[in-house]
């Protein structure tokens, strides 16, 4: 099956764009994408072949994510469960590791103050190697629009980073 | 360490940690009963109650009595519903 070797390609990409639509939350993202994995199983969502392959994953993923986080949320009202969702701790292995652990969630810290789309098209462009045009697609934002929440979230990514990554 | 380094350095991580493609392309979500169960047994006992609800018997229209009569039970009523004794009083 075609689809399914070229999305097994986009599987690393596709975790870390999920681990990114749920708020780094490992265990949310890996119910998110198994989820985007059975709806393309499934026939539920499928590839037209307007955009390419990974804009339209990664907005079906975008899309899922958003949908069980309103599900979670309504969960929580219902079961007053109002635990604390906590990032997952980043377990480096050596020193380079532990300074690229160090610079992540320096980076991660900064990303999480900033808007939801600015933070999401930052990630496609820069994380995801799209184009701000891709990254608009796979927001089902304008191109304009995509363009603004990209230079105004850049801006205070680096005001944010700035003395922390000595950029 | 430049902003594209940083996002480099975060995709390796997240990257390297990503779980098996074949374990979640092939698994079927679970889904939970509970939801869909409780759901149904909510429109279950809707239906019944609708459906068996006891009908209250229809009143007699010369039984029927306003249900805001007392508003007009108002103080000193009896001195406009009786005659006053104009005799008496001469006296």
């Amino acid at each position: 099956m075609e689809i399914e070797r070229e999305i097994e390609e986009l599987h690393a990409a596709s975790f870390g764009w999920a681990m990114s639509c749920c708020g780094r939350n490992r265990q949310d993202a890996e119910e998110v994408l198994q989820d985007v994995y059975v709806k393309i199983f499934e026939g539920k969502a499928r590839f037209d072949g307007r955009s390419t392959l990974k804009t339209w994953l990664f907005s079906v993923i975008r899309r899922t994510a958003a949908s069980q986080t309103r599900q979670r949320m309504l969960h929580d009202v219902l079961t007053a469960k109002w635990a604390r969702r906590e990032l997952d701790p980043v377990s480096p292995t050596s020193d380079a590791a532990a300074q690229h652990a160090q610079t992540s969630e320096a980076l991660i810290a900064a990303l999480q103050q900033l808007a939801r789309r600015q933070r999401e098209v930052l990630e496609l462009v820069f994380y995801h190697d799209m184009t701000v045009e891709e990254a608009a697609a796979a927001m089902g934002v304008s191109l304009g629009s995509a363009r603004v929440h990209y230079d105004r979230g850049k801006k205070q990514l680096l005001a944010r980073l700035n003395g922390k990554l000595s950029l | 360490m430049n902003l594209q380094q940083a996002f480099d350095a975060l995709r390796q991580q997240e990257a390297a940690s990503a779980p098996r493609f074949d374990r979640m392309w092939r698994a079927r979500a679970p889904r939970s009963l509970t939801p869909r169960l409780a759901f149904a047994a909510m429109l279950l006992i809707t239906v019944a109650v609708l459906v068996f609800q006891p009908k209250k018997p229809q009143p007699s229209i010369t039984a029927w009595k306003a249900p805001t009569d007392f508003l007009l039970q108002t103080p000193g009523r009896e001195l406009l519903t009786s005659v006053p004794d104009l005799k008496g009083s001469r006296q």
